[in-house]
């Protein structure tokens, strides 16, 4: 029996993850890895690693279903739940910008539209500075609204800038820095204890640079 | 959507059915916390389902208060679904019972309803309180009561090693902001750090106030929940009257706990800091394997009834009859939770009061507490005398 259950979002950060938690102890066999099994136990036996969409990720953890969580910041953000988040880990470094078409003044705009995966983060963004705005809600090509004209502006999720350029994008204001966390659940860490703080001990070594 | 043909069927978010095995074990439940309560001679109170809002903006909190479902009255007051319970009967202390003699102990078990979820874990709109309230006392033996009752309801349902509650002072956090000389705002900054317990963060934000060495020692203290050696490390961390104050009295309540043998379920958590606004001095919650979530919570609020016209201390706790019911379920408990195990009924005579009461800081607490835990396992009824 496994001592503790880590749910690892799927996708952008998944990799750069495993290859941390492998290096503070907790590896995947390449097997296991390569197989499309979505609940894995790492190569000694104490932890047990589920592969969900990075959303889903608090979900797990909140509910206790899983004791921690690695996910990016801006799904936490995003997501308003209720975690710990003992480590910053210094994988997948982003930032969440608001972007417009090269030439556009938004602040000519009663009210703006904006087009986003994160209806959360740009409602709370949009509305510190007291502007309207209508949120439109995508699931991705995000970069695409502004230029067919569904949106004024978006907020999205950017690591080079390379999308927006060659979709005639500009970051206007960086809202926040986002990178990889370990997120714990309330109960399971202060029930499981000992094997999350030997986690944490682990790969707090491994991100300190 | 066409609203006209909502279906009879649906029932809004947040709300249930029990019926069934799940609402008899829930009962069941409910039935073993109660006699615990009662084995320690709390009184059962029932507050009105609908109250004035004005009384939970005083009681709880404006922002607590604010999940309540809301409404107006006939002669357009603003009433409340009661979105908790501690409020009336704060109140009720102050006022109704303003006289009674002190200690005043109260106990209740109650639908609270709140809107609004915070998360999605905790998505119930109604869930029952179970809770107990002690008025009038601001010891330590206080203190410790409240904590035993607790315990010995979640030992009552069997979950005994699967269970921890875990302590903390508010007065440690606020001297150490008062120390650092914070405006309201890095206040709440420092304090959102430390209940998430992101040490790195916390780290740096403290760099700018103080020396690294303080920094970095008291954001790994904040990470760290642990028995009586979290109190040594917050000594050699945190130097002010304040927080020394209040990491004294956590010593104070840990040592009788270590007398009583009971450390395995007890933490020191110096990292929550849930509500400092709310509370005075003691906080705990109380988390149980098989829960995602906390199912209870409690401490001092000494300011509580002051809103209420009469200043006194006062302590307390609830825990969620629900949540608890759903963890006894999942462990397969309910066929071992039937009425008649729970120890046969109390002889009469030591039913009464505690005959010799006496004051509590003329005796050891832990010499004191040893006779009431024995006096309950034999089914027997305590009442401590306690100091104001």
């Amino acid at each position: 029996m496994p001592e503790l259950t880590i749910a690892v979002a799927k996708g952008r950060l998944q990799d750069e993850a495993l290859a941390l938690l492998a290096s503070a102890g907790a590896g995947v066999s390449s097997q296991d890895l390569s197989s499309r099994r979505l609940a894995v136990e790492d190569e000694s036996g104490r932890y047990r690693f589920i592969f969900v969409k990075p959303a889903d990720v608090p979900v797990y953890v909140e509910h206790g279903i899983a004791d921690c969580g690695v996910v990016g910041r801006d799904i936490l953000l995003e997501s308003g739940t209720d975690l710990l988040q003992p480590l910053t880990l210094e994988i997948g470094r982003c930032r969440i910008v608001v972007a417009a078409r090269t030439g556009v003044s938004l602040n000519e705009l009663g009210m703006l539209r904006v087009a986003t995966k994160y209806p959360r983060i740009a409602a709370a963004h949009f509305g510190t500075r007291g502007r309207p705005v209508e949120i439109i809600q995508l699931s991705g090509s995000v970069e695409l609204a502004p230029g067919l004209g569904l949106a004024d502006c978006i907020v999205d999720l950017v690591e080079s800038g390379r999308t927006l350029r060659e979709n005639g994008l500009k970051e206007i204001e960086v809202i926040d820095e986002s990178t990889g966390r370990l997120v714990v659940n309330r109960a399971s860490y202060q029930l499981k204890a000992k094997p999350i703080a030997s986690l944490i001990g682990a790969l707090s070594h491994k991100s300190d640079r | 959507m066409d609203h006209t043909t909502e279906p009879l069927s649906t029932i809004p978010t947040g709300m249930r059915y029990y019926f069934g095995q799940e609402a008899r074990l829930r009962r069941t439940v409910e039935e073993i916390g109660m006699t615990v309560f009662d084995g320690w001679s709390y009184e059962e109170i029932t507050t009105p389902t609908v109250d004035y809002y004005s009384l939970f903006e005083h009681g709880m909190g404006r922002a607590e208060a604010h999940r309540a479902f809301r409404f107006t009255d006939t002669d357009g007051r603003l009433l409340a679904l009661r979105p908790d319970v501690t409020s009336a009967a704060a109140r009720a202390a102050a006022t109704l019972f303003a006289e009674r003699e002190r200690p005043l102990r109260l106990c209740y078990a109650a639908p609270v309803f709140r809107q609004q979820p915070q998360s999605h874990a905790e998505w119930r709109r109604e869930s029952t309180q179970m809770g107990c309230e002690l008025i009038g006392a601001n010891t330590l033996v206080a203190d410790l009561e409240v904590l035993l009752i607790a315990s010995e309801f979640l030992r009552g349902l069997d979950l005994e090693g699967n269970y921890a509650i875990t302590l903390n002072d508010v007065g440690i956090f606020n001297g150490v902001a008062e120390r650092l000389n914070l405006d309201p705002t890095s206040r709440e900054r420092m304090r959102q750090l430390i209940d998430v317990r992101n040490a790195a963060d916390l780290e740096r934000f403290l760099t700018p106030h103080t020396s690294a060495g303080e920094a970095q020692s008291f954001a790994q203290l904040v990470q760290l929940s642990g028995k009586r050696e979290t109190l040594d490390l917050a000594r050699n961390v945190i130097s002010n009257e304040q927080s020394r104050a209040g990491l004294d009295r956590l010593e104070g309540l840990w040592k009788v706990i270590e007398s009583l043998g009971l450390t395995e379920c007890f933490e020191i958590d110096l990292g929550d800091v849930a509500r400092l606004d709310y509370y005075t001095g003691l906080t705990f919650k109380i988390y149980v394997n098989g829960a995602g979530y906390r199912v209870g919570s409690g401490g001092r609020y000494d300011g509580l009834t002051a809103s209420f016209g009469k200043a006194e201390p006062a302590v307390g706790f609830v825990v969620d009859l629900d949540l608890l019911t759903d963890v006894v379920r999942m462990r397969r408990a309910d066929q071992s939770l039937t009425r008649t195990q729970q120890g046969t009924p109390p002889d009469p005579k030591t039913n009464d009061p505690d005959e010799e009461p006496s004051r509590d800081s003329a005796r050891d607490p832990s010499e004191l507490f040893l006779k009431a835990l024995e006096r309950r396992a034999q089914g027997g009824r305590v009442s401590l005398k306690l100091l104001r």
